[in-house]
């Protein structure tokens, strides 16, 4: 391998001394020189390799011209003259100097033919490849100059020569990543417009024209790479970016590469349809705007973040490979802005309102960034980019503490729901409703609820998150279990607002079935556990008691008979009780009808609980009273204990009048 | 650059905090002592926060050399923020014996949250601005590299060669380019569309770029073909966004709260309101001293009674900031900062000294070139070092506002009867 390079080195170098030396003193100034500078460059193995080079083409030190045929300079017969300082500053130095000089003079002559050049030097490899290689020598030539430190005005002459190399290379260079097509090896494979794209056709007939802008399409995978360049160009645009490194002038390349690759960018982004919010806007924003935006960003930052971006260092860290810290600057730099403006809207978003229906928006966002982070680590892993990483993360810290501060909103929500209205007939209370579905929707994203209750924004690490969203204990059920309670609080209060106790009772019961049925339906029944479930079914329970205490404790009071024979009541009592008895039952049977209970099952044992309190007695009542001669006389009944059963049956139905 | 500074983002507030304030922060929630005082104590925090405020301004205003240096805009941001940590203190603290939820209180709440929400956008243009200097700082280290690499001892230096002055004028132009690019339209107006087309542009400057090459390889002017390609960085705030609407915003209608206002508050109306005129005094100097979209001076506080200990300073700042705004060669500056000003004259300077320069340098003009070279060293060096920080403390007044903001905004939205 090293020999191999080796070989190289000296076919080059006698390459070079073939295309250069027109004389033989001057060429075996030319050798002296490299052989100077280069260990390896021995004369004896030059002189042995010119030799052989020599006898295969037939002719003697090949002049300028002749032995450099394969490579096609440029036709520019005006070279520019020597300065005049340069040469009399050289004057009467030791030999090594002139040949130095002479060297100068003839990178000069060739290196400014490239530089005069209209077209791009790399539209013809060779071309390419014959001044890079005069780029080389310069560059060794400078550096032996400045060891040297003998000759200033040489030295000087040849900084200027390589500083119109670099001039010229940072052109080059920018015109190769910008139009990698208009480079001779126009390697196949490079991620191109497919030339169907609108914008083509826009302006393009006036030759000012619009080039295809490649951009990136819409992808579902986010694993992808986009290649800007073909890894012709990235080949081509590597070894400028390593001249131009050599020659000191590694920030320029960055810095140019940089603004070549940020249009690239930009328009990137632009066309994932984002545009840029401000908080201002984005507090001033409706939340249907709002989700709209948000509905694309999430899209537009992963796409951004997963391909864009990671697509941006790839090609940096190839064109920029062994050019250490160029590459982490470039990057940058080329990526910065765009990585910013797409934080910022998480930030404004953050700040805004917290609105409890913002919650699953917020999460998606949260999630999204959170996702992201471990994998942003190879690609932000240079101190340039920490700042980048930084801003990630806290982006994704931001929006934690958003959602947690939305879900507590949820309870400032519930507390704040006024008791004016009550619910018709003691049914379910929209807010019962909708706390325990936004409780339910939120059970989704329990992990990451649970992770941001913790406070531990982000610390994914996969399994290190050692939170068990599935125990009674942790954050997120003890808050919701909080939630419940503040929930509970606000019903009883509502319970209030009716006038019938008994009414406030079935409201209760309602509501209370309601979030059973709620929590059993879902992952909230594994969060609040079995014994908050219990304790609200027998919550439930006492409600129904309390119900029928209120309600039939009365009638059925009324109802009582006390036992057959001995103190039985005289017949007119009877009959007096079961005047009264119509009277309650009329006036609950026609209340009470109207009400309602939602759930099939209590309203079945609400109606069985009554009946079997309620039967019983005036089943009893009614018969005592048959059985009775003197009650017997003129009894009107006006409900049959049938008509009662019916009756019963028919409560809580609702019925509107 | 890297942002492995040692600075922590907590740390600047040890460069110039009095032990005192950080004994303050320290106490946040204050002590239960303090809890449950009477008015009048609480009244006593009130008044030492608005002298700390004045004392912080005439901090500020003390050396009147690093008026708006980098330097001094970090320490401005410092008294930002530890204004804004001790107005939550006395906030809280208030807020822990009785609901800040209550007529006038909440009003006045409201309308600081307004202004403060108006303040992160300020904070992400400003953001943007720092960027920008950053990216003219790279072409200045081109340059300075370019002109100061020769020798360790100055006075055996040779003087700079072609080469040198070549390379750094073309940095310088580049620069200027972006200096230029930035304060005409305001920087950006217009970006989309000349982003859309870049293609066409770029061509063209390549074509340019031949002419250019030409005439540079004769000796003519080294100015750079290339900068018609180079491009500031695009804002993240929208075009028609104005940083100087943004300040009116912030200040306007800032009003002096009244006698029957502060009564009913327990004297808070005069901490939001210290706390209103500090967010737009700091805006305000933010926006006078880096570039940002649409600057303008033009925003003012209404008249602040005299009463308020930090009215005088305040007005001394304007004052100070305005005079310097108005000087001759800063009036169409992209930024008062005076490394932005360095920047401007020490590159002017190097571009006239080696304008149409014979090469070798003149023997009397190459110490012109090293001094302004120096200058140009410096500027970097403190640029380099400054950056950084600045815009970390810039980040951190957008969070400190938001954590704020949310906090109040919690206080405000519990219920009364809340346990």
């Amino acid at each position: 391998m090293a020999e191999d390079g080796e070989e190289k080195l000296l076919a080059t170098v006698q390459h070079i001394v073939q295309t250069l030396g027109s004389s033989d003193t001057m060429t075996e100034d030319i050798l002296r020189v490299f052989s100077n500078y280069d260990g390896r460059l021995s004369l004896d193995k030059l002189y042995a390799a010119r030799a052989a080079a020599a006898s295969a083409a037939g002719g003697g030190g090949g002049g300028l011209g002749g032995g450099g045929g394969e490579h096609s300079m440029p036709e520019s017969p005006t070279l520019p003259p020597p300065p005049a300082a340069a040469v009399s500053a050289a004057a009467g130095r030791p030999p090594p100097v002139t040949s130095m000089e002479r060297t100068v003079r003839t990178l000069d002559r060739q290196i400014s033919q490239f530089v005069a050049m209209d077209g791009l030097i790399w539209a013809d490899s060779a071309d390419a490849d014959a001044f890079l290689e005069a780029v080389d020598d310069l560059i060794g030539t400078v550096q032996e100059l400045e060891a040297a430190g003998t000759n200033r005005g040489l030295f000087d002459r040849a900084e200027e020569l390589l500083s119109r190399c670099m001039a010229r290379l940072e052109e080059e260079f920018r015109a190769l990543i910008e139009r990698p097509d208009d480079a001779a090896p126009a390697a196949p494979g490079g991620f191109r417009s497919d030339g169907s794209d609108d914008e083509e056709d826009f302006g393009g007939g006036d030759g000012y024209g619009d080039e295809p802008i490649p951009i990136a399409k819409p992808v579902t995978d986010y694993d992808v790479v986009i290649d800007a360049l073909s890894p012709g160009s990235v080949a081509n645009v590597h070894q400028i970016a390593r001249r131009m490194v050599d020659a000191g002038f590694g920030r320029e390349c960055a810095e140019v590469y940089a603004a070549a690759r940020r249009g690239f960018v930009d328009e990137s982004v632009a066309r994932l349809g984002v545009r840029p919010r401000t908080a201002e806007e984005v507090h001033a924003s409706s939340w249907e705007e709002l989700e709209f935006d948000i509905a694309r960003w999430i899209p537009a930052f992963n796409m951004v973040f997963r391909i864009l971006i990671p697509s941006e260092r790839r090609l940096c860290d190839r064109v920029f490979d062994g050019l250490a810290p160029f590459g982490d600057l470039a990057f940058v730099a080329a990526v910065r802005t765009q990585a910013l403006q797409l934080i910022s809207f998480g930030d404004a978003i953050s700040s805004s309102s917290r609105a409890p229906e913002r919650l699953f928006r917020v999460v998606d966002m949260y999630e999204a960034v959170r996702d992201l982070l471990p994998d942003l680590d190879p690609v932000f892993a240079d101190p340039y980019s920490a700042a980048l990483r930084a801003e990630v993360t806290a982006v994704c810290n931001t929006l934690g503490s958003s959602i947690k501060g939305i879900f507590m909103e949820l309870e400032n929500l519930i507390r704040r729901d006024p008791a004016r209205v009550a619910a018709h007939g003691g049914g379910i209370h929209p807010i019962t409703r909708y706390v325990m579905n936004y409780l339910r929707a939120a059970c989704g994203s329990r992990q990451t609820l649970e992770e941001v209750m913790e406070g531990d924004f982000g610390a994914v690490g996969g399994a290190a998150a050692a939170v068990d969203p599935d125990r009674p204990t942790s954050s997120l059920a003890v808050h919701i279990a909080w939630i419940m309670d503040v929930l509970h609080k606000n019903l009883d209060i509502k319970s209030k607002i009716y006038r019938d106790p008994s009414l406030a009772c079935i409201f209760l019961m309602n509501n209370g079935k309601y979030i059973i049925l709620k929590v059993n339906d879902s992952e909230l029944g594994v969060l609040l556990g079995d014994e908050w479930i219990k304790q609200m079914t027998n919550r439930v329970r006492r409600w129904s008691m309390d119900y029928q205490r209120v309600t039939w404790g009365k009638v059925t009071t009324v109802l009582q008979t006390g036992g057959p024979g001995v103190g039985a009541l005289p017949a007119t009592a009877m009959k007096q009780k079961l005047r009264m008895f119509n009277t309650y039952f009329q006036e609950i049977y026609e209340v009470q009808s109207e009400w309602v209970i939602a759930d099939e099952q209590l309203r079945v044992d609400v109606r069985a609980a009554v009946a079997e309190a309620v039967m019983p007695v005036y089943t009893a009542l009614i018969s005592r009273l048959k059985s009775s001669p003197e009650a017997r006389h003129d009894l009107y009944i006006k409900y049959t204990p049938e008509d009662v059963e019916a009756c019963i049956q028919h409560l809580f139905e609702g019925a509107a009048k | 650059m890297p942002a492995t500074d040692s600075s922590s983002a907590a740390a600047p507030l040890s460069s110039f905090g009095r032990s005192f304030l950080s004994h303050r922060r320290d106490q946040i929630p204050p002590p239960p002592d303090h809890n449950h005082t009477n008015s009048s104590s609480s009244d006593l925090e009130i008044d030492a926060f608005q002298r700390h405020a004045a004392d912080l301004l005439l901090d500020l205003l003390s050396d009147s050399d690093s008026l708006l240096s980098l330097a001094w805009t970090r320490r401005l941001l410092d008294s930002f923020l530890i204004c804004i940590e001790e107005f939550r203190a006395i906030l809280f603290a208030f807020a822990d014996s009785q609901p800040l939820s209550r007529p006038t209180l909440d009003r006045l709440l409201l309308d600081f949250l307004d202004r403060a929400v108006k303040a992160l956008d300020l904070c992400n243009a400003l953001r943007d601005g720092l960027d920008l200097i950053r990216q003219w700082r790279k072409h200045l280290a081109i340059a300075a590299a370019a002109l100061s690499t020769s020798d360790p001892d100055p006075d055996h230096a040779a003087p700079r060669g072609e080469a040198q002055i070549r390379r750094a004028r073309k940095a310088l132009t580049d620069l200027t380019i972006l200096m230029l690019d930035d304060k005409d339209a305001g920087g950006v107006v217009g970006q989309r569309n000349r982003s859309f087309g870049r293609a066409g542009t770029t061509r063209d400057s390549v074509s340019h770029g031949h002419g250019h090459h030409r005439r540079s390889s004769s000796g003519g002017s080294s100015g750079s073909g290339s900068g018609s390609h180079l491009r500031s960085l695009s804002w993240s705030v929208s075009r028609t966004w104005s940083a100087s609407r943004q300040l009116q915003a912030i200040g306007g209608g800032l009003t002096v709260p009244r006698a029957n206002d502060i009564a009913a508050t327990g004297g808070l109306a005069s901490a939001i309101y210290t706390m209103g005129a500090m967010l737009f005094v700091v805006a305000w100097a933010l926006v006078a001293a880096i570039p940002c979209q649409d600057r303008g001076l033009q925003a003012h506080l209404t008249a602040v009674p005299r009463t308020f200990p930090w009215a005088g300073p305040v007005f001394t700042l304007f004052d100070r900031i305005l005079d310097e705004s108005k000087k001759k060669d800063r009036k169409h500056s992209c930024g008062l900062l005076k490394e932005i000003h360095q920047i401007e004259r020490c590159s002017r300077q190097l571009m006239e000294v080696t304008d149409a320069a014979e090469f070798p340098l003149a023997k009397e003009k190459d110490p012109e070139v090293q001094e302004a070279a120096q200058e140009l060293v410096q500027v970097c060096e403190s640029l380099k070092d400054g950056l950084d920080p600045l815009e970390r403390q810039v980040r951190e007044m957008f969070h400190r506002v938001v954590r704020t903001r949310t906090e109040i905004l919690d206080y405000l939205s519990r219920p009364h009867n809340a346990s």
